[in-house]
C-alpha cells in the first residue's frame, strides 16, 4: 500500500474535480439509500414495538349491544388461536367533523369512553390539558395533527343533525385504527361526556370485542370462525379489521417512498458507476506513458491498477458517509410527515446497520466497476506504452469526410467528432435516457395533477361531487326536485356510503341510483351494476371471484344472492368495497333507504354559497350539507404541493447529475484534446466555435436519447404509472400520458443540456493556441 | 534597405517576458522590426534566442508583453482573443516542426477544416485543395489517409497546403524540416520555394543553414535584439555567391 500511496495522492490531485463531481453522486446515492434504509429497519420495528407495547388486539370486531350475549363471548374464548380477550361498550356513528383541516370531514367514528379499563389496544396520552371538563375528548392523533385540532381547542362532530361540541383535552396514541385509510376512527370522550352521548345515541350502542391471537395463527382463518359464531348465534357483524390490513394502510405511503427513494438511488447509482468507468478509461489514455514508465520501474499491474481504484473507493467511503450523515438531517421533517400521515410518532435515530449496509453496497460496487475498467492495464506492454500506443492502435475510420459528404463544413466537424468519440456517447446516451426517463415521470405527474388535477384526484378517490346534502326523512323527493330546477345544479345523484358484511367483514359499500351518472368511474373491470340483483365488488375480491359469479349476502337470517358484474377500485378502503344500486341496497335492508344527495354545480358556482343558502332556506328538509369541493380542493393543493416538491426535486436531481456528468466529460476531453483545440485555435477557429462544436458533439446523442425515452414513455409511463398506482390499492389509473407535455419537458432537457455544456466549454478561453502548441 | 517594398508586419518597442515564480525572463525587449511583402524571411539565431516566440508575437498567435505589431495596417496587439482568431483565418497560414495534424482526420479533411473558415464555397475549397495537393506532389490516395500512416514529409505538405488554403497574406513556418530527414526535407523546402516564387510571403524560423538559404532575407536574432539583416536574394539552385554571402553574415553573427 504504501508503495502506491504517491500514486493515489497523484490521481486525486491531478484530476480532483472529477472526483468532488463523482463524489456528490455518490453523496446523492448515499443520502436517499440510507434515508429508505433507515424507513425500513425503523419504521416497521416502531410499528411493532409500538403496537405490543400498546398490547394491541389482532382482531377487532363490533356488534350492536342489543344483540350481544354471554355465549357469544364464550364462543369467541374457544376460538383456536385466540390468546386474549377485551371487550366494551361504544358508539358506532357516522359521523361529521366540523373545521377539520379548515372543512368538514364525514367519517364512520366508534366513541369510547376513556375511562374504561382496557386489557387490549392500550391508549398512550402524548399530550394533555390541564382542566377536564364534563365534555371532554381525547383525539387520535391523526385525527389531532391531520385535522389540525390542537389541546384546548373545540371540536364539533355532528351526528344526524344534531351537533355535539367537546373540548380537546388530550391527544392520544393507538395502534387499532391509525388512519383515514381503515374508513373507521376512535374518538375518546370523558366518562360524563360518554354517558351523556350514549343517552342520546342509545340505538348506535354497540359492543367491540378486540381479540389477541397467538403469533403463529392464522388470522384469516380466525375471522371466518369469528363469522361463523356470529351467523350461528344470528348475530350481525357492524365492523371489523385486523391488524395486518391496518398495518398495510397505516405504512402505505412510507413503503412507497421506500420504493421511490430506492429506485432513485439505483437510477443515480448505475449511472455513476458508468461515469468512473468512462472517467477510468479516459485517465488511462491520457496516462498510458506515465503507466509504461511505471511499469517499466518494476511496479506491477495490480499495483497501478491499485493506485486507480483505490482513490474512487475512498471518494466512494468518505462522501457515503457525508450522504448518510446529511440524511439525518432531513430523516426528523420525514417522520414527521409519515406520522402525520399514519397516525403513530416515531423517532428515527441514527442506525449503523443502514450505514453499514449503504457503505458496504456502494464500496463494493464502485470497487467492482473500477477494477474491471482498470484491469486492462495487465495487458499493456511497458514498451507500447512509453511510446504512447498501449494497446494495439485500431485503425480508425474517417466518419463524414468533407470532400464527399454534402452538407456545411461546421456541422460536419461536430458529426466527425461526435463520431469518434465512442465511450463518451455510449455514456451520454446511457446517462440522457435514464434521466429522461424521470424528467419523463415528473412531466406526468405535472400534466395530471396541476394541469389536469381531476385526473389524479379521481384515481385516488372515489364519486366527487361539489356539494353532499344529507335529506331528512321523507324530504329526499322533495330536495331532488328543488335541486334539479335549480339553473346553477348541473346535476343531482342520490349517492351514499354504507356498510355491509362480506364474508364476515365490514365492507364499504357504495349504493347509487344510477351508476352511469357518476363523474368518476371506479369500475376497472366489467361493468357497474344496473339492476336490483346485480353487485360490483371492489379489487380485495378479485382473487376469489370472477365476473358473472354470484356472490351470498346475509343480512340476519336472510340470503341475498348477487350476481358480479363488475370490480371497482379504492384507495381509501384498500379495495374493501362493494357496490349496489339503491334498489338493490334497499332489497337488502329489507326497507327504504334515505340515500344523501350528491350536488353537481356549474362551472363557476359558490358551493359555499350555495349551502349557506339551502341550508337556510330548506332548513327543514335538510339534516346537513358538506362542501365536498372544498375537501378535495385541500387534498388536491396538499398533493399538487407534493407533487411540485417532487418535481422540483426531479428536476433539480437531473441537472445537477447531467452537470456533474457533462464535468467531467468536458473535462476530460478538455486534457485529452488539448493539442487538437490548440490547433483549431492556431489555424483561426474562435473560441465559440469551438465551444459549440464541442457542446454540438453532445447534442445528437442527448437530443437522440432524450427523444427516445421521452416517445417510449408514451409506451412504459402507464406501466409505471400502473405499478405505482397499483401498490397504492388503485388498479386503474386515468393518467393521461400527454405527448405534447412529454416533449416539452425532453425539450427543456435538451436545452439545459446544451446550455450547461456551453457553460462547462468556457475553459476553452483560458487555453492559448501558443500554449498549447509548446506543450 | 527595402525600398519600394510594401510593408506587411510592422513591429514597435516589442517586448517579451516570463515569469518564473519571481524571477522575470526577458526574451526580447524593445525591438523593432518591418516585414515586407514578397519576401521569404528567415529568422535564424542561436537555441532559446526566442525566434519561434518573436514569429508567434508577429502572427498574433501569442501575445507580446509590450509594443505594437501592425499587420497589413491593423494593430493586432489590441485585439481581443476571438478577434485574433478572425485575423488568423484571414491573414495567417502556420506551419510547425511537429506537423500537428488532426489525427482524427485525413489530409483531406485537415485541410478542409481549415478551409471552412476562408471565403470559398465548398466546391470551389475542395478544387483549390486539390490543386495545391498536386503542387505539394501528394497524390489523390495519400490524401485520403490519416497523418498516423503517412511519412513525416507528406505530412508536412500536407501542413502547408493547409496552410495556405485560404490565401494568407503571411505563411509562418516554425522550423518545418526540423523533425524531418534530408529527402523529405528537401521536398517540403521546394514547396516554400514555389509558393514564394508565386508572391507568397514567408516568414520561416531554422536554425539550419541550408534552410535559411531559400529564403530571400535572413535575420538574426541574438541578446534579445535583431542583431543582423542580410538580404541574400531570390533562392536559385546551385547559386554559390548567396550560400557564401550567408555563411559569411552568419559567422559575422557568431554562429
Amino acid at each position: 500500500m504504501r508503495k502506491i500511496w504517491t500514486q493515489v495522492i497523484y490521481h486525486l490531485k491531478k484530476d480532483k474535480g472529477s472526483y468532488v463531481s463523482f463524489g456528490i453522486i455518490i453523496l446523492f446515492t448515499a443520502f436517499m439509500l440510507n434515508l429508505a434504509l433507515v424507513l425500513t429497519f425503523q419504521v416497521d420495528k416502531a410499528y411493532d414495538e409500538k403496537f405490543n407495547a400498546l398490547h394491541t388486539a389482532t382482531i377487532n370486531f363490533t356488534v350492536s349491544k342489543l344483540q350481544d350475549t354471554e355465549q357469544l363471548s364464550e364462543a369467541l374464548g374457544n376460538l383456536q388461536g385466540v390468546t386474549e380477550i377485551d371487550c366494551r361498550e361504544a358508539i358506532f356513528s357516522e359521523a361529521v367533523v366540523k373545521e377539520f383541516r379548515d372543512t368538514d370531514f364525514s367519517m364512520h367514528t366508534l366513541f369510547y369512553n376513556i375511562e374504561d379499563v382496557r386489557k387490549l389496544n392500550r391508549l398512550e396520552v402524548r399530550e394533555e390539558g390541564q382542566s377536564v371538563t364534563d365534555n371532554a375528548i381525547y383525539l387520535p392523533l391523526y385525527v389531532a395533527s391531520f385535522g389540525e385540532f390542537e389541546v384546548g381547542d373545540n371540536i364539533v362532530y355532528k351526528i344526524g343533525d344534531k351537533s355535539h361540541t367537546f373540548y380537546v383535552s388530550g391527544v392520544l396514541e393507538e395502534m387499532q385504527y391509525g388512519n383515514y385509510g381503515k374508513g373507521l376512527m376512535g374518538a375518546y370522550l370523558s366518562g360524563e361526556a360518554y354517558q351523556k352521548l350514549s343517552e342520546e345515541q342509545e340505538e348506535n350502542l354497540v359492543i367491540e370485542y378486540s381479540l389477541l391471537t397467538d403469533k403463529n395463527s392464522d388470522i384469516e382463518q380466525i375471522k371466518k370462525e369469528i363469522g361463523n359464531v356470529l351467523d350461528e348465534q344470528e348475530i350481525v357483524m357492524l365492523s371489523m379489521s385486523d391488524s395486518i390490513s391496518t398495518k398495510d394502510t397505516r405504512t402505505m405511503v412510507c413503503n412507497l417512498l421506500i420504493l421511490i427513494l430506492t429506485a432513485f438511488a439505483c437510477v443515480i447509482l448505475l449511472v455513476s458507476v458508468f461515469l468512473c468507468k468512462f472517467r477510468i478509461s479516459n485517465s488511462m489514455d491520457e496516462e498510458i506513458v506515465n503507466m509504461g514508465v511505471l511499469k517499466a520501474m518494476g511496479y506491477t499491474g495490480n499495483m497501478i491498477i491499485g493506485s486507480i481504484v483505490i482513490p474512487y473507493v475512498m471518494v466512494t467511503i468518505v462522501t457515503a458517509m457525508i450522504g448518510v450523515w446529511c440524511s439525518y438531517a432531513v430523516l426528523p421533517t420525514l417522520s414527521n410527515v409519515l406520522t402525520l400521515q399514519s397516525g403513530f410518532s416515531f423517532a428515527l435515530v441514527f442506525d449503523g446497520k443502514s450505514l453499514l449496509c449503504v457503505e458496504l453496497l456502494l464500496t463494493s460496487v464502485v470497487l467492482l466497476f473500477t477494477y474491471r475498467a482498470a484491469r486492462r492495464i495487465r495487458r499493456i506492454q511497458p514498451i507500447s506504452a512509453m511510446r504512447g500506443t498501449g494497446e494495439e492502435r485500431k485503425v480508425k475510420k474517417n466518419y463524414f469526410p468533407l470532400e464527399t459528404t454534402k452538407g456545411k463544413t461546421q456541422i460536419l466537424l461536430v458529426l466527425k467528432q461526435m463520431f469518434a468519440s465512442g465511450k463518451q456517447n455510449v455514456l451520454l446516451f446511457f446517462v440522457s435516457f435514464v434521466l429522461a426517463v424521470l424528467v419523463a415521470f415528473a412531466s406526468i405527474l405535472f400534466y395530471n395533477v396541476i394541469v389536469k388535477p381531476d385526473n389524479f384526484m379521481s384515481t385516488l378517490s372515489e364519486e366527487m361531487p361539489e356539494a353532499i346534502i344529507y335529506p331528512k326523512e321523507n324530504a329526499q323527493e322533495f330536495l331532488t326536485d328543488t335541486l334539479e330546477k335549480d339553473k346553477r345544479v348541473k346535476s343531482v345523484l342520490q349517492y351514499s356510503v354504507v356498510n355491509i358484511e362480506i364474508e364476515e367483514e365490514a365492507v364499504t359499500t357504495f349504493v347509487c341510483v344510477d351508476f352511469s351518472k357518476v363523474s368518476n368511474d371506479l369500475c376497472y373491470l366489467g361493468e357497474n351494476p344496473k339492476a336490483q340483483n346485480e353487485i360490483a365488488l371492489g379489487s380485495v375480491f378479485e382473487e376469489n371471484y370472477k365476473l358473472g359469479d354470484s356472490i351470498e349476502l346475509k343480512n340476519g337470517n336472510t340470503v341475498y344472492s348477487y350476481k358480479i358484474t363488475g370490480f371497482v377500485q379504492s384507495v381509501n378502503y384498500q379495495g374493501n368495497v362493494c357496490e349496489l344500486t339503491v334498489a338493490g341496497y334497499e332489497n337488502f335492508c329489507g326497507g327504504e333507504s334515505s340515500p344523501s344527495l350528491y350536488v353537481y354545480l356549474e362551472d363557476g358556482n359558490d358551493t359555499e354559497a350555495f349551502l349557506k343558502e339551502y341550508s337556510t332556506k330548506l332548513a327543514d328538509s335538510i339534516t346537513n350539507t358538506v362542501n365536498y369541493e372544498k375537501i378535495a380542493k385541500t387534498s388536491q393543493d396538499m398533493f399538487s404541493g407534493i407533487t411540485a416538491m417532487i418535481i422540483l426535486a426531479i428536476f433539480v436531481l437531473t441537472m445537477l447529475i447531467v452537470l456533474f456528468i457533462l464535468y467531467i466529460v468536458i473535462k476530460s476531453l478538455l486534457v485529452q484534446r488539448k493539442q487538437e483545440l490548440g490547433i483549431y485555435k492556431a489555424i483561426g477557429y474562435s473560441n465559440w466555435q469551438l465551444m459549440i462544436q464541442l457542446a454540438g458533439s453532445f447534442l445528437p446523442i442527448s437530443v437522440v436519447a432524450i427523444l427516445l425515452s421521452s416517445l417510449l414513455g408514451i409506451v412504459y409511463m402507464p406501466y409505471i404509472n400502473q405499478f405505482i398506482f397499483h401498490t397504492v390499492g388503485a388498479m386503474k389509473n386515468n393518467m393521461e400520458v400527454s405527448v405534447p407535455f412529454l416533449m416539452v419537458f425532453a425539450v427543456l432537457q435538451i436545452v439545459i443540456n446544451f446550455v450547461i455544456s456551453i457553460v462547462l466549454s468556457m475553459p476553452i478561453k483560458k487555453i492559448s493556441a501558443y500554449s498549447l502548441l509548446k506543450e | 534597405m527595402a525600398i519600394g517594398k510594401e510593408i506587411i508586419i510592422s513591429a514597435k518597442n516589442l517586448k517579451k517576458s516570463f515569469h518564473t515564480g519571481d524571477t522575470e525572463q526577458t526574451i526580447f525587449e524593445n525591438l523593432n522590426l518591418d516585414l515586407y511583402k514578397g519576401d521569404f524571411t528567415v529568422i535564424m539565431g542561436s537555441s532559446g534566442a526566442g525566434k519561434s516566440t518573436l514569429m508567434y508575437s508577429l502572427s498574433g498567435m501569442d501575445r507580446p508583453t509590450a509594443g505594437t505589431i501592425f499587420f497589413a495596417g491593423k494593430e493586432i496587439t489590441k485585439c481581443k482573443d476571438d478577434q485574433l482568431a478572425v485575423f488568423r483565418r484571414k491573414n495567417c497560414g502556420f506551419v510547425f516542426q511537429q506537423i500537428y495534424l488532426l489525427e482524427k482526420m485525413s489530409l483531406m479533411d485537415n485541410v478542409l477544416t481549415a478551409g471552412a473558415l476562408g471565403d470559398r464555397d465548398k466546391k470551389s475549397m475542395i478544387k483549390r485543395a486539390k490543386e495545391l495537393f498536386e503542387l505539394v506532389n501528394i497524390p489523390e490516395i495519400t490524401q485520403k489517409k490519416f497523418s498516423t500512416q503517412i511519412s513525416g514529409g507528406e505530412a508536412q505538405r500536407a501542413g502547408i497546403v493547409r496552410a495556405v488554403i485560404n490565401d494568407p497574406k503571411v505563411v509562418f513556418a516554425d522550423e518545418p524540416t526540423g523533425a524531418l530527414n534530408s529527402n523529405n526535407s528537401e521536398a517540403v523546402l521546394n514547396v516554400f520555394t514555389k509558393l514564394h516564387k508565386e508572391g507568397q510571403s514567408i516568414i520561416m524560423v531554422t536554425h539550419d543553414k541550408k534552410t535559411a538559404l531559400r529564403g530571400n532575407r535572413v535575420l538574426y536574432v541574438k541578446d534579445g535584439q535583431i542583431y543582423g539583416d542580410c538580404n541574400l536574394g531570390n533562392y536559385t539552385q546551385g547559386n554559390t555567391e548567396r550560400e557564401k554571402k550567408l555563411d559569411s553574415f552568419l559567422a559575422e553573427m557568431g554562429w
